[in-house]
């Protein structure tokens, strides 16, 4: 099972996830965000920057919880300018997250590889289950 | 899909394609598509026409959910999508119907100069406009703002420019709504998106956003081109872009909190990106507020955009820019939702008018017109493809019977991003576009060339054409590409 596929949009860009436990899906989402961001091939290069994140929201809702998941890192990443490689969920419902990440302090506004992602939008988002697990389809705007 | 949506469209004339209501049980109107023939092949093979059904779903949606020529799918709203609410009726607005590039627009800048007068210092001017204007991703320029400013930005749009010194105040008589909005409110806006938005003015952005050079080569209309100062041979500037980061989390952020409106106020739409909520809810019109300050931060953007153009012509000609009459024919928004009124059955009625991808095009005589084109009906840019042609048309009645006074904005892409990097591997887009037309092309990245080459765009001529044979605007004049630079 590849960890997340690039899906054609006409006007934006898309990432199939998948997963086998709904943790390693919204990982592997986040890894696919980045890869739209720097392509799939990049690798950042520096010393680790740690951070945190806990996402606590009233929404019993997974697939919203996945939207905020991504665009917390994606404001990181716009704000902070860490590209983040790694991602590690310790808890995760229909309410919240709790994750560790970490990333690389790099500005790669000026790079050749670079993307811009405006946001993580909620266009036909749905968490689908099969044999292999999990999958979700997710549409960014650039 | 093709198939399927052959059997469901009914063809009313040659411009005009309906989506029943019955198509989809929810659908609160019918939807209207205006295409041509040839268009219309690629439109049904996109998954536009699902996206014009869904938005009919929105409450209060008056007439049709409409969709211009130039239409593709984009995420909630289809791109090219028109879309009326009545507050009085529960009538709802959707971010989404105004996307994340709030107030994202064009505008067109006219000159004295010719052809032949460019031809010896085009290189030398696209070279020093791509030096000169901050482009690319998150990129921040020299126009600076304090804390305080960028509310005072919010608040009075392209003013605050004009105040600044970044051009005159004739600038504004010629850009839709004076450069600035009312009823913008900065309280409704999140600390995030202050941030992402902060030096941002002044900014031409990355993807489709550019600025280009151009020389008219045909005139269409020649009494209301003579009006918009506009002739055959002469040089005009073209600028896109919209409220870069500022707008991107304005959008984001109210698009999250309207889900939970759709609960609250018991709203059915069959896609979530579709989250709105009642113009007339606490919800509604702190988004309206919020969406106004992106709107003037995006007028702002545009005029600083091209106060710094002309300073690099009048460095290149060694001439004040007032001496090269570079002066603003109109300026555009193109994702924007307006309080307007519209005769609806024979009785005005004051509407939310989403448009996404669509372009205003107020007919003569409308009073938000300036006096100057009074006669002529409103300016409506339409921008092409790099290696194509551009256009200049004028609003018209049309617009205001059929599509609350609105038309196309564009080619409209038909290839995916990624599509078109395949499409162009192995390829020097900039190169091939020099080789071919002498056109002159600087871009930040190899991947934006591709992902913009030509071949990712519809036919500008044949959108056009559709607009102009339905009456929604008429052609004025086109504009071929010169030198141009992309974020």
């Amino acid at each position: 099972m590849k960890p997340f596929e690039l899906v054609d949009h006409t006007a934006d860009v898309g990432i199939k996830a998948h997963g086998s436990t709904l943790t390693e899906l919204f990982e592997n989402a986040a890894r696919g965000m980045f890869a739209v961001i720097a392509g799939e091939k990049y690798k950042a290069q520096g010393s680790k920057i740690e951070k945190k994140i806990e996402i606590n929201e009233n929404k019993d809702n997974l697939e919203e919880i996945l939207v905020s998941w991504l665009s917390e890192l994606l404001d990181i990443f716009n704000r902070e300018k860490i590209y983040l490689d790694n991602f590690r969920i310790l808890s995760l419902n229909n309410n919240g997250i709790k994750a560790e990440t970490s990333g690389v302090n790099i500005d790669l506004y000026q790079s050749d590889l670079y993307t811009e992602i405006k946001a993580v939008t909620f266009h036909n988002l749905k968490i689908e289950e099969d044999v292999e697990g999990f999958s979700c389809t997710i549409i960014f705007d650039v | 899909m093709v198939y399927a949506w052959q059997d469901k469209l009914e063809k009313l004339d040659n411009f005009r394609w309906k989506i029943p209501q019955s198509y989809k049980p929810g659908m609160k109107v019918p939807g209207l598509i205006y295409a041509s023939e040839k268009l219309l092949t690629g439109i049904i093979n996109d998954k536009a026409p699902e996206q014009v059904a869904n938005v009919a779903f929105l409450p209060g949606i008056v007439k049709y959910s409409l969709a211009m020529p130039d239409i593709h799918w984009g995420y909630g709203f289809s791109i090219g999508g028109v879309a009326a609410t009545d507050p009085e009726n529960g009538g709802v607005i959707a971010p989404g119907g105004i996307g994340y590039d709030i107030c994202c627009g064009v505008r067109l800048v006219r000159s004295d100069l010719t052809l032949d007068e460019l031809k010896p210092r085009l290189e030398t001017l696209v070279n020093a406009l791509f030096n000169n204007i901050p482009s690319g991703v998150g990129s921040s320029g020299d126009i600076k703002a304090s804390a305080k400013e960028e509310e005072e930005i919010f608040l009075k749009g392209a003013a605050w420019a004009v105040k600044k010194g970044y051009g005159v105040k004739e600038d504004l008589d010629f850009t839709e709504d004076r450069g600035s909005i009312e009823g913008a409110d900065p309280s409704g806006v999140s600390k995030r998106a202050y941030e992402r938005g902060r030096g941002q003015s002044g900014t031409l952005g990355s993807g489709n956003h550019f600025l280009e050079v151009q020389v008219i080569d045909e005139i269409y209309d020649e009494e209301k081109a003579d009006i918009f100062s506009l002739f055959k041979g002469q040089i005009t500037m073209m600028i896109h872009s919209g409220s870069r980061g500022l707008g991107y989390q304005i959008c984001d952020d109210y698009v999250k909190g309207m889900i939970s409106c759709l609960d609250k106020y018991n709203i059915n739409v069959p896609d979530r990106q579709l989250a709105c909520a009642p113009l007339n809810s606490p919800e509604g019109k702190s988004y309206l507020r919020a969406m106004k300050c992106a709107t003037n931060y995006a007028w702002t953007n545009r005029q600083c955009l091209m106060h710094l153009a002309r300073n690099v012509f009048e460095k290149v000609f060694n001439k004040s820019w007032n001496s090269l009459g570079l002066k603003l024919v109109y300026d555009v928004a193109h994702n924007i939702a307006k309080m307007e009124k519209h005769k609806v059955d024979g009785k005005e009625r004051l509407l939310c008018v989403h448009r996404k991808g669509a372009t205003r095009a107020f007919p003569p005589g409308h009073p938000e017109l300036p006096e100057a084109y009074k006669k002529t009906g409103q300016p409506v840019i339409i921008p092409g493809d790099m290696g194509t042609f551009s256009y200049v048309l004028a609003g018209t009645e049309g617009s205001m019977r059929e599509t609350f006074g609105s038309t196309c904005h564009g080619a409209g892409r038909c290839l995916s991003r990624s599509g078109a990097v395949k499409v162009c591997a192995g390829r020097s887009i900039d190169k091939e576009l020099f080789n071919k037309s002498g056109i002159i092309v600087r871009a930040k990245t190899r991947t934006t060339l591709a992902e913009e080459a030509p071949e990712a765009y519809k036919d500008v001529g044949e959108v056009v054409d559709v607009v102009h044979g339905a009456g929604l605007s008429k052609k004025v004049c086109r504009m071929r590409p010169l030198g141009v630079i992309k974020g």
